[in-house]
């Protein structure tokens, strides 16, 4: 077996010890109902509250606006879909303001909503080429009919940061205000979220891109902001999130966000020369391009994309060296697939097909660095001498 | 491997072989499909499977070249009133193309496939031979195969009967043991159909149908392009009660000819010289092949002829044959052997 290379933090990050520590009590034997009043539902319950703090602690919120969920996708979805369900039932019309760049998780559920409800919609706010988001743009799709307008903080294919304070100064700017909301999946593991999102009314995160297990985020509200339930059912997280607390999930995510804001400064300060390193050896790659070389980025996350080779085939080769990365955007069935985001920036598909995303976290060395600038030269030569 | 029980026990069979082996499951159409959106049923069944067998298994995005190559001449060829056989245009210009020569960058011996056909080593040469299971032999939809495509092609379950691979699938422990074959379009859902399908990418156009030995106007059809040269279904029996076949689609006339067989019956077969490709050697004109231009027809005698142009001189008449589909020449004297393929031209 070659020995393996992770490059692929933004996908998933390894599961740090400490977490793993902190939630092995709450995974075997008795773990009782947080809801329930003996003293192991007592016991659950203390714990879910402790990870509460720390959870509002990392993100500089109040407890009370921590709503724990299965993970980013559906802290973001809540975001959305719970705001413009509220929001439609008390307006005549209900806008949904988004950037073409966001994941997923808030553009499907945005479109979902104006799918299902004719007096939803949708406004796009584009981003320029450099992937920033034009706040002119943003400015024009603001209005009172507006219900929500989110902005990620950072971009999980590019690491691509959007100006926040930007966003929510025009949201304010709004007769009456517009509630902001910002997926911070991508973000967390690289800013100081009390700071980054200190203007923005509701944060989504999740826990295993901190090193915390998958299935285990939250929705962090600012303020006291009326939003539905999508799961109404049992009344739990003050009636916006039923369901039973999942002690372990959420104590991951808890020591998974203390870990990562401990770290935080340091990490960054390391990371940021692998990202240069990596940057000066990938330019003299042939047809290699830097994605967005002028926008602020995450530390973490590399993205270039080779003029004349397809993913695809730089993939599956770094695969057989033991490199795990990603063409960063893939569809359902596990297949690269063209990404919206790079077409968002007014990238030719030719160009965004050669796409690579190699991202790092704590865990990466600068061994690893080398060894992965050496394996992708030799793959890319390769590639381009075939080609 | 696509997700069938062929594929799977294809590579299973390889594996047992001794060969080091990748899955690869191309993703062909990003539409929705009788498996899910792009397919996704069937790739978790490839995926579970190269599991089961402990092999890599990876997914490559092919839906551009598919849909530059396969799905929109589909519709320009319906819109054009002929009728390609898509899963021939995927072989020629996807599997054994582009597969073939990414295969060959990524630094892989051979690629390996499930269909039901042979390959047969000769003299240094490379042929392509009907499989054992006469009712799923595959090889006329991989007829434009050459010998270097050939000399590098494994076809596993080619000498076996489609019983004997669902015993293997379940010998191995594979999920798709059981799993129906795949008969439709891949493309195209098969609650919709071909209609519904070019009804959301043309217009299509309404046609008078015409007795071509009477002229007489017998009915109209307000989808043209769904009519096929050759077919009897959808056409009104003369008045004695005999059956009438299409002869002749004119979409832009917006007439559909049809007659009785002895009326419509042809003798030539019009080739697409661009289309015309030999295993080896050119066919020399005035050669006797046997014929096959249909998936699981009946190959007949025929003399390939060049005047000004390409043409198959059919030694007994037949029914018409539709502009597009491709016609796959066999060896006389060796009757189960390739020798190579033509799309059939307007006549």
């Amino acid at each position: 077996m070659t020995p393996q290379y992770y490059f692929d933090h933004a996908a998933s990050a390894p599961r740090r010890d400490e977490v793993v520590a902190a939630m092995e009590p709450w995974l075997r034997g008795v773990v009782g109902n947080p809801s329930g009043s003996h003293r192991a539902a007592r016991e659950a319950r203390r714990a879910v509250e402790e990870a509460r703090d720390e959870v509002a602690e990392f993100v500089g919120a109040k407890p009370g606006g921590v709503i724990f969920t299965a993970g980013g996708t559906e802290s973001c979805h809540l975001a959305i879909a719970g705001v413009t369900h509220h929001h439609r039932r008390t307006h005549d019309a209900s806008a949904i303001v988004i950037s073409r760049t966001e994941h997923n998780a808030v553009l499907d559920a945005a479109e979902m909503m104006a799918r299902d409800f004719e007096n939803v919609t949708v406004r796009f706010v584009d981003v320029d080429a450099e992937g920033v988001l034009d706040l002119e743009s943003l400015r024009q799709a603001l209005d009172v009919d507006v219900a929500i307008v989110s902005v990620m903080a950072a971009n999980n294919e590019t690491g691509i940061c959007q100006p926040l304070d930007g966003v929510s100064a025009l949201a304010h700017a709004v007769p009456n205000g517009v509630l902001t909301h910002t997926d911070a999946v991508a973000g967390a593991p690289w800013l100081y979220l009390p700071m980054a999102t200190s203007t923005i009314d509701m944060i989504s995160i999740c826990a295993h891109k901190i090193g915390g297990p998958v299935n285990s985020g939250a929705l962090i509200l600012r303020s006291d902001i009326a939003l539905d339930a999508m799961v109404p059912g049992g009344g739990q997280e003050r009636g916006r999130r039923g369901g039973t607390v999942d002690v372990a999930a959420c104590v991951g995510l808890a020591a998974a966000a203390r870990i990562t804001a401990k770290e935080l400064a340091e990490t960054n300060d390391r990371v940021i020369d692998f990202h240069h390193r990596l940057c000066a050896a990938l330019s003299f790659l042939p047809g290699c391009e830097i994605t967005a070389p002028s926008a602020s980025k995450v530390p973490g996350t590399v993205h270039v994309t080779f003029e004349g080779i397809v993913s695809d085939e730089l993939l599956f080769l770094l695969d057989q060296e033991g490199v795990c990365a990603s063409a960063a955007s893939s569809c359902s069935s596990g297949a690269g697939q063209s990404s919206h985001v790079l077409a968002a920036m007014g990238m030719a598909l030719e160009r965004s097909r050669g796409s690579l995303r190699l991202s790092m976290g704590p865990e990466t060395t600068l061994e690893e660095v080398d060894a992965l600038i050496g394996i992708l030269s030799s793959v890319v030569y390769r590639l381009a001498t075939e080609a | 491997m696509s997700g069938g029980v062929d594929s799977s026990v294809a590579a299973g069979l390889l594996l047992e072989a001794g060969h080091e082996v990748v899955g690869a499951t191309l993703k062909l159409w990003g539409g929705a499909s009788d498996s899910g959106c792009c397919s996704v049923a069937d790739v978790d069944d490839a995926r579970r499977v190269a599991q089961t067998l402990g092999v890599d298994h990876h997914v490559f995005n092919y839906t551009e070249e598919f849909e530059r190559h396969v799905v929109d001449p589909f519709i320009r060829a319906h819109a054009a009133g002929q009728s390609p056989n898509p899963c021939i245009e995927c072989n020629r210009h996807i599997k054994f193309d582009l597969l073939f020569e990414r295969a060959e960058r990524l630094g892989f011996d051979a690629v390996a496939t499930g269909h039901h056909a042979k390959v047969l080593s000769r003299d240094g040469s490379h042929y392509l031979v009907r499989g054992a299971d006469d009712q799923k032999d595959q090889s006329y939809v991989l007829g434009y195969l050459r010998e270097d495509q050939l000399a590098t092609l494994l076809l596993p379950i080619g000498d076996m009967n489609k019983s004997d691979v669902r015993v293997h699938a379940e010998r191995l422990g594979l999920r798709t043991w059981d799993k129906p074959d795949s008969q439709d379009v891949c493309f195209i859902e098969a609650s919709k159909g071909r209609e519904v399908f070019l009804r959301q990418r043309i217009e299509l156009t309404t046609a008078k149908i015409v007795d071509r030995a009477t002229g007489e106007v017998i009915g109209e059809t307000d989808a043209a392009e769904l009519m096929t040269v050759g077919q009897r279904r959808g056409v009104l029996p003369g008045r004695n009660g005999e059956k009438r076949y299409v002869a002749k689609v004119d979409i832009s006339g917006g007439r559909i000819e049809v007659g009785r067989l002895d009326d419509v019956l042809i003798t030539a077969i019009h080739l697409d010289e661009t289309s015309l490709s030999f295993a080896h050697e050119p066919i020399k004109d005035g050669s006797v092949v046997l014929a096959q231009w249909s998936a699981h027809g009946v190959s007949k005698p025929a003399t390939l002829r060049f005047t000004t142009r390409w043409w198959l001189e059919l030694h007994a008449p037949a029914r018409p044959v539709a502009a597009g589909q491709s016609v796959v020449f066999y060896r006389v004297d060796e009757p189960t052997i390739v020798e190579g393929a033509a799309i059939v031209s307007p006549s």
